[in-house]
């Protein structure tokens, strides 16, 4: 099993400034897996009832001479602490960041087994080696035992399932008033409603016994299965325009937790360039897609994805 | 179409409000512990919202009409109902975006006797709330505040000075004496406890914070130093940043009156002028903040007006 990259100018940036601090926010531990063409960072996979979360990079994104192998058809998993991740590649960087820039100044990461300190035991790390101007230094993430066949497999499986697209996506453009406004229903309820119509309505709502809150976004882009926007319902309140919708079959309703749907906001961190809510069939989970685009255009960077599902308290859909 | 097509009968009240943070400022300011019931007061003139405890203070925010961008008032008599003022106030903060003036529509009731709120702004982006209100207990007892006799005995001080005053008496706790004299002219707050504490203002000494002062005769009372703290306890930081006073009045039996005044202007610079001393004015777009405390009744000599 061996793994060794050269992380690129891009891929220190995309990963210190955006990914690893927003990842971070999903859940401390998260697992790698490293393929032959993709690094992929995983959220609750495997286990756990949160969040679940997917950032997955072409190798191209963050690596130059990427080499892997392994008996498991070139596939590497293993759990790393982001925290750790990030603060070491933070040092890394500033170390490469001695020499001015010049070339062979890279940033080297591997997969190394090495003895800790007071410990018999070799134990998995993952190493950036970074050579400054006048130093060297490397710097060991511990990681987990990298996972057996069978897990790798459970997990390629669960990520595969992660991938269903909902059929009706909205696209919400200000992820950061959308967030101001979640920060204060925290304090509301625990259980958020989300809504979501065929003609682009995006519906949030909290109701307790004594109070409902509740927000809603119309007229938003709406991808796959669209309908029109049905007559005469301006003058409806927006809890009633939603339950005919419902009805009509032309809306979807979940209910989440208020702290999942919190999180998956914080994915704001990443930057990017928009984001698109569904619900996916069945009302299974809250899916929420980030997408990015190719610096200075508006195409759609498909190197890089990240998405989170957010799982399901209560169905209550059409 | 309006919305109005479907909300056939008359409301009490619908009114607009486009500083939604001044509202939550003036609420907050009478907000001194997490669980607290409000009654709020319908009128042709505004909207007063009381919070009262132990039978020993009472607050009140006064919401004249000229507050609000519009105001239509439907009923009869004055509609009274209860509310959870943390509630109120956290939804209320819901709808306040920073950095973006927002308005929201307020109307009462709801087809079940809610409070309904909603944002008006953006027909594509709407924000609602609906509040479920109470049957008010009976009348809320009546805090009579009448002058102690022929002359008014006040005095106006900082709002900032009074409240890092009280703040700093917390340490001797329990029970807190106010005297006013009149010759020299001074109040003094006196705390003892687990020590002793004596914060005096000189106003020949401290003209800049001791803005005004009446009084006749020597007088002294003492107050329950909870009381005392919950008047200044959430002073919103616009009326410290304002410079504003506040007015304490002791009226008969000794009971205290504090006044706070709460800008709820709309925050942009248009269509109000900076004042003489620089502060930006918008003279009617205050909310005014009541609280009366009664004087703490010991042995058998209660009142002391000298």
């Amino acid at each position: 099993m061996k793994f060794k990259a050269f992380l690129t100018d891009n891929g220190v940036n995309l990963l210190e400034k955006r990914f690893l601090p927003a990842l971070d926010k999903m859940g401390r531990i998260c697992h790698l897996y490293l393929t032959r063409d993709h690094a992929i960072f995983l959220h609750n996979l495997l286990n756990g009832d949160g969040v679940q979360s997917i950032a997955q990079f072409r190798k191209e994104s963050l690596f130059e001479d990427y080499r892997i192998s392994s008996q498991n058809e070139d596939r590497i998993a293993f759990t790393i602490d982001l925290g750790l991740l990030h603060r070491a590649l933070r040092s890394s960087v500033s170390i490469c960041g001695e020499g001015g820039g010049t070339t062979g100044d890279r940033l080297q990461i591997k997969l190394v087994k090495k003895l800790p300190p007071h410990s018999r035991q070799p134990m998995p790390f993952l190493t950036f080696e970074s050579k400054g101007y006048k130093s060297a230094v490397i710097q060991d993430v511990p990681i987990s035992k990298p996972l057996s066949k069978a897990d790798i497999i459970e997990l390629q499986t669960a990520l595969d399932t992660a991938q269903d697209l909902p059929q009706t996506l909205v696209q919400v453009h200000d992820l950061l008033q959308l967030q101001s406004f979640v920060d204060r229903l925290k304090h509301v309820g625990d259980l958020l409603n989300v809504s979501i119509t065929q003609y682009g309505d995006l519906h949030l709502q909290v109701s307790t016994t004594l109070i409902t809150i509740g927000a809603e976004f119309r007229k938003l882009r709406v991808l796959g299965v669209q309908v029109e926007v049905p007559d005469g319902d301006r003058v409806m309140s927006a809890q009633s325009r939603t339950e005919s919708a419902i009805q009509r079959e032309e809306a979807m309703s979940v209910k989440v937790s208020m702290k999942h749907f919190a999180k998956s906001l914080h994915c704001h961190f990443a930057k990017p360039d928009c984001a698109f809510y569904g619900i996916a069939a069945q009302g299974s989970c809250l899916t929420v897609i980030f997408q990015f685009f190719v610096p200075g255009t508006r195409q759609t960077d498909k190197s890089i994805s990240l998405h989170c599902r957010l799982p399901v308290l209560d169905t209550e859909s059409s | 179409m309006s919305s109005s097509a479907i909300e056939p009968e008359i409301a009490d009240i619908v009114c607009q409000l486009d500083n939604v943070q001044g509202m939550v400022d003036a609420l907050s300011s009478v907000r001194w512990k997490r669980h607290q019931e409000a009654v709020l007061e319908l009128s042709e003139h505004g909207i007063v919202l009381i919070v009262e405890e132990s039978r020993c203070l009472q607050a009140k925010v006064y919401l004249k009409s000229e507050l609000f961008v519009s105001y239509e008032y439907g009923a009869e008599g004055r509609p009274r109902f209860g509310v959870s003022l943390g509630l109120f106030v956290d939804c209320l903060n819901t709808f306040s975006v920073p950095g973006h003036a927002s308005t929201i529509e307020i109307r009462y009731p709801g087809p079940d006797m809610q409070l309904l709120l909603k944002s008006v702004d953006s027909p594509d982006a709407c924000i609602y709330a609906e509040l479920r209100t109470k049957i008010p207990d009976t009348v809320s007892w009546d805090y009579n505040f009448e002058p102690a006799g022929s002359t008014p005995i006040n005095f106006t001080v900082k709002s900032a000075a009074l409240k890092e005053a009280i703040d700093d008496l917390e340490w001797p706790g329990a029970s807190i004496q106010i005297v006013m004299e009149p010759d020299p002219p001074c109040v003094t707050f006196r705390g003892e406890g687990h020590g002793d504490l004596q914060i005096d203002f000189m106003y020949y000494a401290n003209t800049d914070l001791l803005i005004a002062f009446q009084c006749d005769r020597r007088i002294s009372y003492r107050y329950k130093y909870k009381f005392l703290r919950a008047t200044t306890s959430n002073i919103p930081s616009s009326v410290i940043k304002d410079n504003r006073g506040s007015k304490l009045t002791i009226g008969r039996g000794g009971m205290l009156k504090v006044q706070h005044l709460v800008s709820v202007a709309k925050s942009s610079i248009q269509n109000s002028h900076i004042d003489s001393t620089g502060h930006q004015y918008q003279p009617s777009r205050i909310a005014y903040i009541e609280f009366f405390v009664k004087p703490e009744v010991d042995d058998e000599n209660p009142v002391n007006d000298s």
